[in-house]
């Protein structure tokens, strides 16, 4: 008698520890659901293997369908272990479940995907339970409908809490954001699970159009609708003016002393920077938006114009900042196809005399002044077929004579001509009537004469005519424009 | 295997830019041991995997902002590591000469017309203006000095001068004078070292080597960079103040020295004849291509260019640095000596090399620490020697340049290493002996002259009693973009890979060329 009497419960005496975690768990979703709040570092710790250990009745319980078909059509032997297979499954959703609520009520989580997912796992822990008990009562032969039926429901309950969990680590998005177009089309267009833009937030407000997009793109997967850690919400102006538990994250006027623009600016390594956990970061420019944005009241309604206008964020240095040329090598190149393969012989012959004014042009800068005497007509003759390009050049203390004026005269981009201490004369200064862009003539310490000056009066763009040491006299008698050029 | 022939070729097509020679790959891997391979191996395996580890942390700043490659590609002919190279984009000047005032001369006797503080002068300073602040010397509660000398106005553009500079004077419309220029090294050495390395640590290439690595140098028979020193004593900076860092040596400045043989040793020793010196530096050359064919390292190239420039240089250094070729008028226009070291001498040494083609030349003229520790350190008596003694030769070096039109593509700059304080120094808390300014790094003023600089200009501006910046700072590494910019360059794009990362003149906070200076 004792033995019947007994024998259920001894039966199913190893269940009787599920049930009573399983009614613990949900005792605890009951009393003490996740809110938003951090608490101690032991619940996190044990939280943190949460993710782990959700892993084991997944496969477990997809194991199960497909040994119990195995069993049935190709050999008995797949039914063997299923019953054990789920007990194993029924006490790893058991224990993640709990693992579960330790982090969710430790970790500061909360909202309505927390919630869902929650109450997914705890109905997969005991449907799978539930399963275990019909599984081990019937005929491993002939399964009972009901027993097949709640398989069934597990296994649709595993797939939905797996994905609500997915969406709570890794964004609602996970699973659908890098979906090919088609597929796209045919599931439809997704539908928004977050819709923030509320009147006032709208497009022509400053917060609305630069500040909310920020916090929707690196912010509100944790900080949103469906989960606020720390209880901040950043998907609406108000959640965001509210704060989180440790109070106000924003102090209008004052960026610096802000608790978010604090954290979104602390050193990555830093435990309180954000956007944590290798979450998108915010660049740059995005940081100093919301720096300026907080500076100026981190109104809501603040039109982007008058947040422009505003003084101190007038770009004031715009006006005199330089730009640095961005180098288009193909361009350079090809501009330099004519006068590469003559600059690389001529540079064989007289090396470090000639060579191209930047890496941007194809234009030539000439210096044979520290060749000096070494330096002479029949040197200068090589540059020759060079002489289109020339744009400088400084013959100062060479040994060039008139003979090379012929050569000069045909460097038609000239800007700048140095003929310092040589032994040229009025001859070779007559010649350069054609140099219509030369800007600055070197005839210092030279026998050059004031006769030559009325060349130089056809040269319109001529600033500078340096004649000290010359045979021009200092009160030479000129047209004033010409006057003013003479430098002694 | 292969990977270490492949590794090693690619640190020799960087050695050797656009060669590949397999060949020199197998010789290096021959004058490799096992032990050599096996260690290299271990560490490549290692920096492999830390590699992986730390690819998120390697984005430099300008790939972590997507502005494209952020290096131009210095590649020197190894066989002439000073040719000439074209600067990114038009330069504005082609060679600078820069006139370090050792010591910081004080901007409040000289360029920083101050009538408030004339007011106040011999009252307390007030105790705003010591909070929280470091001085070398000051203690307690100094009291305000006003300045020194009588102030007027200049020129066509009315900038006020001082009465210590008459010569320099009748240039201030071409100088274009920053009062607004701030550092945060206060003591001597680190700030010159900021002035001219961009960094207050030694081991930093200098301004200079920056400009020759970037640019090479047009007289190949002169060093590019050369360094003359008057006023009896090397800057407290030392030598570093023209060293090369991390660059290849060969970019160095090169010291000389203004009087007797410009360059020790240049000669061969008697009866050692110039062919017979020839044929020891071909034999020396060969064996020393040889080691570099060996083992690739590029100083073996330096020292082979610095045995042929020495040969060059024999006869156009002696030439170029003796002044006793200049005619008496000249010498006398800049208040040279023959035979003695001085400030003089150098400027009219620096024009002879400015027109000669050499890139960089660095003048150095100690003894402006105007303390009022003793009669050399004062403000009222060896400050007005300091004056003296460059204000005549820098108004005739301006002038010389002028009148050949290099001024137009000459970049002159005047300035020390930090300015001095509005109060005046109480060293030991005592009213001292002399009058003097303790050291202030929070302004001090510069001047720039020619190649590509608005003349006539005063930039800046600092408050009433002329000691901090109120408008327009101008960082030390501002300073040094600007420059870099007449010169032709992107101060982000000339950076030389070391230490992992891309080292830059102006260091890693962000710097700007300061266009309001620009002509």
């Amino acid at each position: 008698m004792n033995t019947s009497l007994h024998s259920p419960l001894q039966r199913y005496r190893f269940a009787v520890v599920p049930v009573l975690l399983l009614l613990l768990v949900t005792a605890l979703l009951l009393l003490a659901p996740p809110d938003g709040i951090e608490r101690g570092p032991l619940l996190q710790f044990v939280g943190r293997f949460h993710p782990l250990a959700v892993h084991f009745p997944i496969a477990l319980l997809f194991i199960v369908p497909l040994f119990e078909i195995l069993g049935r059509k190709r050999n008995a032997a797949f039914l063997l272990p299923v019953n054990f297979l789920l007990m194993l499954a029924a006490g790893g959703a058991i224990l993640s479940a709990v693992l579960g609520w330790c982090l969710a009520r430790g970790g500061g989580y909360s909202g309505a995907l927390i919630r869902q997912h929650m109450w997914g796992g705890l109905l997969v822990a005991t449907a799978s339970l539930v399963c275990w008990w019909l599984r081990s009562r019937g005929e491993a032969a002939a399964p009972s409908r009901p027993y097949l039926a709640l398989l069934l429901l597990a296994i649709v309950l595993i797939s939905f809490t797996g994905y609500k969990g997915g969406q709570v680590a890794h964004g609602e998005t996970h699973l659908t954001e890098f979906l090919p177009p088609p597929l796209e089309r045919w599931l439809g267009p997704p539908t928004p699970l977050t819709s923030i833009s509320a009147v006032g937030e709208g497009p022509s407000t400053f917060y609305g159009a630069r500040i909310q997009p920020l916090f929707e793109g690196h912010c509100v997967t944790c900080h949103g609708q469906s989960k606020h850690k720390a209880g901040l919400r950043l998907d609406s102006y108000a959640g965001l003016m509210r704060g989180g538990k440790h109070g106000p994250v924003i102090k209008p006027g004052d960026s610096k002393s802000s608790e978010l623009f604090r954290r979104i600016t602390l050193p990555q390594s830093d435990d309180d920077f954000m956007p944590k956990d290798n979450k998108k970061l915010l660049s740059a420019s995005e940081v100093k938006l919301i720096e300026r944005w907080i500076a100026e009241g981190a109104s809501r309604t603040l039109s982007a114009e008058t947040l422009a206008a505003l003084p101190g964020n007038a770009p004031s240095q715009d006006a005199a900042a330089v730009t640095f040329p961005d180098i288009d090598p193909a361009a350079v190149v090809r501009e330099r196809t004519e006068v590469a393969p003559i600059l690389s012989r001529v540079q064989l012959r007289l090396p470090n005399i000639v060579e191209y004014e930047s890496r941007t042009s194809a234009d030539l800068m000439v210096n044979a002044s520290w060749r000096g005497s070494k330096f002479g007509d029949d040197e200068l003759a090589e540059l020759a077929a060079l002489s289109p390009s020339i744009v400088t050049a400084d013959f100062s203390g060479t040994a060039i004579t008139d003979r090379s004026a012929r050569v000069i005269a045909a460097m038609r981009k000239l800007r700048l001509l140095r003929l310092a201490h040589t032994a040229i004369t009025d001859s070779t200064i007559e010649g350069l009537g054609t140099l219509d862009q030369l800007e600055s003539l070197s005839v210092f310490d030279t026998r050059v004469t004031e006769s030559s000056l009325s060349v130089l009066t056809r040269l319109t763009n001529l600033r500078r005519v340096y004649a000290g040491g010359s045979k021009i006299p200092h009160d030479v008698a000129v047209p004033v424009q010409v006057r003013e050029k003479l430098v002694f | 295997m292969s990977d270490a022939i492949s590794r090693i070729l690619a640190e020799l097509s960087k050695v050797l830019p656009g060669e590949t020679q397999p060949e020199r790959g197998f010789a290096l891997l021959e004058a490799q041991t096992r032990r050599h391979f096996l260690r290299s191996a271990t560490g490549g395996l290692g920096a492999m995997f830390l590699g992986t580890l730390a690819a998120p942390l390697a984005l430099s700043a300008e790939q972590a902002t997507g502005e494209g490659p952020a290096r131009i590609d210095i590649s020197h002919d190894p066989r002439s590591p000073l040719g000439v190279l074209p600067p990114q984009f038009a330069p504005r000047a082609k060679r600078v000469i820069y006139l370090h005032m050792a010591g910081a001369p004080s901007q409040l006797e000289l360029f920083e017309h101050k009538p408030e503080l004339t007011r106040f002068d011999g009252q307390d300073c007030p105790a705003s203006l010591l909070a929280g602040k470091r001085f070398a010397f000051l203690t307690g509660v100094p009291k305000l000095l006003g300045a020194q000398y009588p102030f007027h106005q200049a020129g066509q553009s009315g900038q006020w001068i001082s009465d210590r500079f008459p010569h320099l004077e009748r240039h201030i419309d071409g100088l274009c004078v920053i009062r607004s220029m701030r550092t945060d090294q206060f003591n001597h050495a680190p700030a010159q070292l900021l002035v001219q390395t961009g960094n207050p640590r030694i081991g930093y290439p200098s301004l200079g080597s920056w400009v020759v690595y970037g640019l090479g140098t047009e007289n190949q028979n002169l060093p590019g960079f050369i360094v003359l020193i008057s006023g009896g004593n090397t800057p407290d900076g030392g030598k570093q103040l023209w060293g090369t860092g991390f660059l290849p040596s060969v970019y160095q400045g090169v010291q000389c020295r203004s009087h007797g043989e410009p360059v020790l040793y240049l000669n061969p020793p008697p009866r050692v004849s110039a062919p017979e010196r020839r044929r020891v530096l071909d034999a020396t050359e060969e064996i020393n291509q040889q080691r570099f064919a060996e083992f690739g390292n590029p100083e073996t190239l330096t020292r082979i260019a610095q045995y042929e420039m020495s040969f060059r240089m024999q006869m156009d250094a002696t030439d170029a640095l003796d002044i006793r070729k200049e005619p008496d008028s000249v010498r006398t226009s800049y208040g040279c000596k023959l035979g003695e070291s001085s400030f003089a001498n150098n400027c009219l040494v620096a024009r002879r090399l400015a027109e000669r083609g050499v890139r960089f030349i660095q003048l150095y003229h100690w003894g402006w620490d105007s303390h009022g520790a003793s009669a050399r350190e004062s403000l009222n008596l060896g400050f007005v020697d300091r004056c003296r003694e460059v204000d005549q030769p820098i108004a005739a070096l301006l002038a010389d340049l002028k009148s050949r039109g290099l001024l137009e593509d000459t970049l002159i700059v005047w300035g020390g290493e930090f300015g001095r304080t509005s109060m005046r120094e109480n060293r030991g808390g005592q009213v001292m002996k002399f009058v003097g300014r303790d050291h202030n790094p929070g302004a001090f003023t510069l001047w720039m002259a020619g190649g590509g600089v608005k003349p006539g200009l005063a930039f800046g501006q600092t408050d009433e009693l002329g000691y901090e910046v109120v408008k327009d700072p101008v960082e030390v590494r501002d300073l040094h973009a600007t420059m870099l910019y007449l010169l032709g360059f992107d101060h982000r794009k000339l950076n030389y890979p070391f230490q992992g990362l891309e080292q830059k003149l102006t260091g890693v906070k962000p710097a700007r060329v300061v266009a309001e200076v620009l002509a």
